[in-house]
């Protein structure tokens, strides 16, 4: 393979490794790793799963976009439905989804609606969130923004637009949370999961050409880092061919 | 019949100023308006623009769960008092003018969820007293959105949640065609939540690209999206989406909405001239959508549109 893996690629290939043949999902709004992962799921040990849940059932788009809410995205697909089936799809669950916000704590809550100020006068409105429910409704989901820095990686959030694991084991069971939530989630540089006692995230393992020292650097609150990190395992030469010459075609995941 | 007319069936074909006066009188008594399509794909941006031209203030704006390009433009027309939609965003940048009236205190963006507003106008169309949902766990929008009560389910004692209807009192549609009685055929990929609409509101006006032959509509009567039943006015707007698109016939205008950000977020910085500028040219100054057409870049321009459907 000629070209340097890109972070963006690395994601998609972490994904996609995590998505079991059979399963039905969707992508979310920020489409363009996670509709990469699913297709590359699809060609190399999924071909039975589905993509559904956001009113088109099994998209076959020409090449990657950055929304699938466009026909061109979609391509040819097998079958589309609307917000009234989406609301039925809301409430069985899907078996995964993906989400990103403006904000990610280090319990997996993403924030959407403000940073700064509150709701009614906020610092900075973002754009809101319409789906709220495929977080918990579903068997998990992950969170994969695709940059990590001290800004979007705090503490905690300043208004929880999707939960995450909350404050941990005690307020996901009060809030009725009953799901698996956030698994994994990542980002340009590495992987992080949950410690299963307390749901704080924790650093699971780091792209080639980062460090440890490097990704706590660029998250804003302690990633319980304990002795090695292990390296994020790269793609795959199979990984790599396919996700390149049948699913990113025009290299918008290097660019 | 002693020189009397025999009734006959009235079309539904109107003038988009005519459809905006329409609406403009409708909304001066009670201000729900709702607006089809989702973000980019199938937005009535023709009929906004005639509501604005005409004149409209302290709109309460609704939609599928997300918006973008037309909202932000009605709050930047200053024609926006409440935002009721829970995702507003141009998806590869914020949208400026919402987010500046909205930190300024000037619009209320209320928190609400995508089961929230479907659920509601499931209410509305089904003419049922609200509409329970099970799936709302866990956010701060739950704390903040006006529009739910926490109920107890009467089968499982479960606590759920209720919405009441939602009626738009003004619904504008675009479609991609429909006949002169006012059936509608979306001939998109999706269709969103249009006919869910069309059934929850007051008054139903639509954009079509073009209107067909009745024939067209009585061949293939399951393809009609919205019957005409639901639909009070269709007006013919040549790229009446734009600078949405109109699948299969023209892409969205993804250019011209950036520019329109760049000026709305300048003005957000505190230079208004160049959006200011931007809604005279495309807003208050056409006076027809032959007009518009000139003003954005006339047909090569679109047509470059049009080419865009086929690269999939």
């Amino acid at each position: 393979m000629s070209a340097a893996v890109s972070p963006l690629e690395q994601m998609v290939v972490v994904l996609a490794r995590d998505l079991a043949d059979g399963e039905l999902g969707a992508a979310g709004a920020a489409a363009l790793v996670p509709m990469a992962a699913i297709a590359l799921a699809r060609e190399l040990h999924a071909p039975n799963l589905t993509v559904g849940g956001e009113m088109f059932f099994n998209p076959l788009p020409g090449h990657l976009y950055p929304s699938m809410l466009d026909d061109r995205a979609l391509g040819r697909c097998e079958a589309a439905e609307t917000f009234i089936e989406l609301f039925g799809h809301s409430h069985h669950g899907l078996d995964f989804f993906f989400h990103s916000g403006l904000q990610h704590d280090s319990y997996g809550n993403i924030n959407l609606h403000h940073v700064g100020g509150t709701l009614d006068a906020p610092g900075m409105r973002g754009p809101g969130a319409a789906n709220l429910s495929y977080c918990h409704t579903s068997t998990r989901f992950y969170v994969c923004p695709t940059v990590h820095t001290t800004r979007n990686f705090v503490e905690k959030v300043d208004f929880i637009t999707i939960p995450g694991h909350l404050s941990g084991p005690e307020a996901k069971r009060a809030a009725g949370l009953k799901k698996e939530g956030p698994r994994f989630v990542v980002t340009p540089r590495a992987v992080m999961d949950f410690d299963p006692a307390t749901l704080r995230m924790r650093l699971k393992s780091v792209h080639a050409g980062n460090t440890p020292e490097e990704v706590q650097r660029h998250t804003g609150f302690d990633l319980g880092i304990r002795g090695d990190v292990p390296q994020t395992p790269p793609p795959t030469e199979e990984e790599l061919t396919v996700l390149r010459e049948r699913i990113d075609k025009t290299g918008t995941l290097r660019a | 019949m002693n020189g009397q007319t025999k009734p006959t069936r009235r079309s539904k074909v109107t003038g988009l100023q005519d459809a905006a006066h329409l609406a403009r009188d409708a909304l001066q008594e009670r201000p729900e308006l709702c607006l089809g399509g989702l973000f980019k794909q199938g937005r009535p941006v023709a009929l906004v623009r005639g509501l604005l031209a005409a004149g409209a203030k302290d709109l309460h704006v609704y939609s599928s769960p997300g918006a973008g390009y037309d909202v932000d433009l009605m709050i930047a027309t200053g024609a926006v008092e409440q935002v009721f939609i829970p995702g507003v965003t141009l998806e590869n940048r914020l949208c400026p003018n919402f987010r500046r009236a909205v930190e300024a205190g000037q619009v209320t963006a209320h928190a609400l969820d995508a089961l929230t507003v479907v659920g509601g106008l499931m209410a509305s169309a089904h003419g049922v007293p609200f509409q329970p949902i099970d799936a709302l766990r866990g956010s701060d929008v739950l704390k903040h959105n006006p529009l739910i009560r926490e109920i107890d389910c009467p089968f499982s004692g479960r606590r759920i949640h209720a919405v009441g209807p939602i009626r738009p009192r003004v619904t504008f549609l675009h479609a991609q065609e429909a006949d002169r009685w006012g059936n509608l055929r979306h001939l998109s990929t999706m269709v969103y939540a249009d006919q869910l609409m069309a059934r929850a509101s007051d008054i139903v006006i639509a954009s079509v690209d073009r209107i067909v032959p009745d024939e067209v509509i009585l061949d293939d009567p399951s393809r009609v999206t919205v019957p005409s039943h639901y639909v009070d006015a269709v007006v013919e707007v040549p790229y009446g989406a734009h600078p949405t698109a109109s699948f299969p016939h023209y892409a969205m205008d993804e250019d011209h909405i950036d520019a329109y950000a760049d000026l709305g977020d300048a003005a957000r910085t505190g230079d208004r001239a160049g959006l200011d500028d931007y809604i005279a040219r495309h807003v208050t100054g056409p006076k027809s959508q032959g007009d518009y057409i000139e003003a954005v870049g006339g047909a090569e321009y679109f047509a470059r549109l049009e080419a865009e459907t086929r690269k999939r």
